[in-house]
């Protein structure tokens, strides 16, 4: 009894002999798993840099937005305080005018 | 002609030019500059920025006002937006380009007299210091609108204008700091609606 599992393990655990390519084949997972890893490694630098370069054109972008609305509502006023500037000067004038009818 | 010749005609309004008749109008006084002592340290040079009122409560009274402040980084931002090909763009362009600020209070009232003499005071006691030279002061019974206009001249060179103007429904204070032209500010007249003050032209 003893004799047969002893033969049976025998027969189970004999040495085989691997298949061709198998070093082959290890080894080009191994190469696939290191670079899968090396990838993993730049994922995170990678995808702050990313975010970092994204934050900043929105940053840039708000940024121009408001600049260019600053200028358009400085340019606005300009033109508004010029507007009231004249209709006083105007006012004035009428005012001559009126007095040299009279 | 140079805008200082162009001031002393508005000055000279009681003179006969374009503008009329002078009954109205306050002649212009030459401004006095005391000859400089030896030895005596150099005044700082006038500024011709007013300290404008607080008038938070008449903006309350006020059914529309406009409050416009533009320090010398506003006006370099707004002559970016200016397009120098657009006639009145050109005009304000031209005529920004020297100045230092424009200061601007305008209130308007749904009725007469909202608004307090102590209101106008408040500015025109600031006009009382030296520098500052009464140009012009119309005062009109028919509209009753009263408009007094101040330069604030160094060394024959206006360095500054203030316009208070002061109408049973509107009060406004203007107050442009630096070297004003009012011929470039005639270019603008007309085509902002305004008709030709026919200032610079005493011949006619």
């Amino acid at each position: 009894m003893s004799d047969d599992l002893e033969n049976q393990l025998r027969a189970a655990l004999r040495p085989v002999e691997p298949s061709a390519g198998f070093a082959a084949r290890v080894m080009a997972r191994v190469e696939a798993e290191q670079r899968r890893q090396a990838r993993r490694r730049w994922r995170i630098p990678a995808s702050l840099a990313a975010s970092i370069l994204l934050g900043l054109g929105l940053y840039l972008r708000v940024h121009q937005q408001r600049e260019t609305a600053a200028g358009l509502e400085a340019r606005r006023q300009v033109i508004e305080a010029l507007h009231l500037t004249d209709e006083k000067l105007d006012l004035a004038y009428q005012t001559v005018k009126e007095a040299s009818g009279s | 002609m140079t805008p200082i010749r162009t001031y002393l005609l508005l000055g000279m309004l009681g003179s006969a030019n374009a503008w009329g008749a002078p009954a109205q109008v306050a002649p212009v006084q030459p401004p006095t500059q005391a000859a400089p002592v030896p030895g005596a340290p150099v005044p700082a040079a006038p500024d011709a920025r007013l300290a404008l009122p607080d008038l938070s409560a008449l903006a309350q009274k006020a059914s529309q006002s406009v409050n416009i402040t533009l320090d010398p980084s506003m006006l370099a931002m707004a002559s970016r937006f200016l397009d120098s090909d657009d006639p009145q763009d050109a005009a304000a362009l031209e005529i920004i380009k020297g100045l230092r600020g424009i200061y601007v209070k305008s209130y308007t009232f749904d009725q007469d007299n909202a608004y307090r003499q102590s209101d106008i005071d408040a500015v025109t006691n600031q006009l009382s210091s030296p520098g500052w030279t009464r140009l012009v002061q119309t005062k009109s019974r028919k509209t009753r609108a009263n408009v007094d206009i101040y330069i604030m001249l160094v060394d024959n060179r206006a360095i500054g204008m203030a316009l208070i103007a002061s109408e049973p429904r509107q009060f406004t204070i203007v107050n442009i700091v630096g070297s004003i032209d009012l011929n470039k500010l005639h270019k603008l007249e007309g085509r902002l609606g305004v008709p030709n003050l026919d200032i610079d032209s005493p011949a006619k």
